[in-house]
């Protein structure tokens, strides 16, 4: 019973230690996010509170910034369901292994799904037993408190900082993703998937277009499908 | 009023997080669909950071003064080499604060 216990233990701490790569990696983007947030006019508590319940990462810094130009509630609201559909397809994919857990995991889990922890899922046996789902909130949970503390360190320090919207911070989140799928690039048909979706992903963002990095996304899955299937008739 | 707006952007988050991990939702996932699926971490990631890359004020930006590029690339050729999250980030962005310091 007690090496049990200490086994899920340490599946936790593999979790975070996995995580904290990323985890450090959106402290720029926690800070700036804290520091928008008092600069646009909201409150310690209410920064924070995006943080606490929302926890996204564009959908933040986009929402606040609607807020407080007083966009009308619709728009704020449609806004944050288009930045935040891509994580249909991470719901989807990972339905298999979840679908049938306790209520309370995927909850949890539900709660802690984000593009970080999404990465980390890829394993086959991600979330197939009890050990997979410890670790699994080792990392989202980590993540979550990282998150909540760069966003503090933000609205603490709020006052003094300059705007940093256009200080390039989002080189950050480039340079994770890149660490995350270039390894990931193991077959001609992932490198297919990759290669549409840069290109379709830029497209539809200089034409700014609604849905643009979920449609690129998906014609980048469909084109490494079907070179997929047709290399194995 | 803003509380309330913060908890319906929670809820809308979360919504799109959990709505497919929710087993009575009745769908079945066949094998074609699950294959189209395993490919949606690499492209979506791409999808995120490929336009940080590229697309400043909505406008292409292929010109060598693109420091995103240049840390893009170094970023790119750091973790092929090493499968490191820290060497890739570390080594891209060194390039791309030089990049934006002498271009």
């Amino acid at each position: 019973m007690f090496s049990r216990r200490k086994a899920l233990l340490a599946a936790v701490r593999k979790g975070a230690l996995d995580m904290l790569p990323l985890s450090l990696a959106v402290l720029p983007w926690g800070i700036l996010f804290g520091s928008l947030a008092i600069q646009r006019g909201f409150s310690g508590l209410e920064a924070q509170l995006f943080s606490a319940i929302i926890f996204g990462g564009a959908v933040q810094i986009v929402t606040v910034e609607l807020m407080a130009e007083n966009t009308p509630l619709l728009t704020v609201l449609f806004s944050a369901l288009v930045i935040s559909s891509r994580h249909f397809l991470y719901g989807l994919s990972l339905r298999e292994q979840l679908r049938s857990k306790p209520l309370r995991w995927r909850l949890g889990l539900g709660f802690l799904l984000t593009d970080e922890l999404f990465s980390l899922s890829g394993d086959r046996r991600a979330y197939r037993n009890k050990y997979r789902l410890f670790y699994a909130v080792g990392a989202g949970g980590s993540f979550y408190l990282a998150w909540n503390a760069w966003t503090a360190l933000g609205i603490i320090a709020g006052a003094w900082l300059p705007d940093m919207t256009d200080l390039g911070l989002d080189f950050a989140i480039a340079a994770t993703f890149i660490a995350l799928v270039i390894p990931d690039i193991k077959s001609l048909p992932i490198l297919v998937c990759v290669l549409v979706s840069t290109i379709l992903s830029v497209i539809f963002s200089i034409y700014a277009m609604e849905l643009g990095l979920v449609a690129a996304a998906l014609m980048g899955m469909t084109a490494g499908f079907s070179v997929q299937k047709l290399r194995q008739v | 009023m803003t509380l309330v707006t913060i908890g319906l952007l929670a809820l809308i988050t979360f919504t799109t997080r959990y709505l497919f991990l929710e087993g009575k939702l009745p769908l079945r996932l066949g094998p074609n669909v699950k294959q189209l699926l395993s490919f949606s971490a690499p492209a979506v990631l791409t999808a995120i950071f490929a336009p940080i890359l590229f697309v400043h004020d909505q406008q292409l930006d292929l010109s060598y003064t693109n420091e995103y590029i240049w840390g893009g690339l170094a970023a790119i050729m750091a973790a092929y080499k090493t499968h490191s999250v820290y060497w890739t980030i570390g080594v891209g962005t060194g390039a791309f604060l030089l990049g934006g310091n002498f271009l």
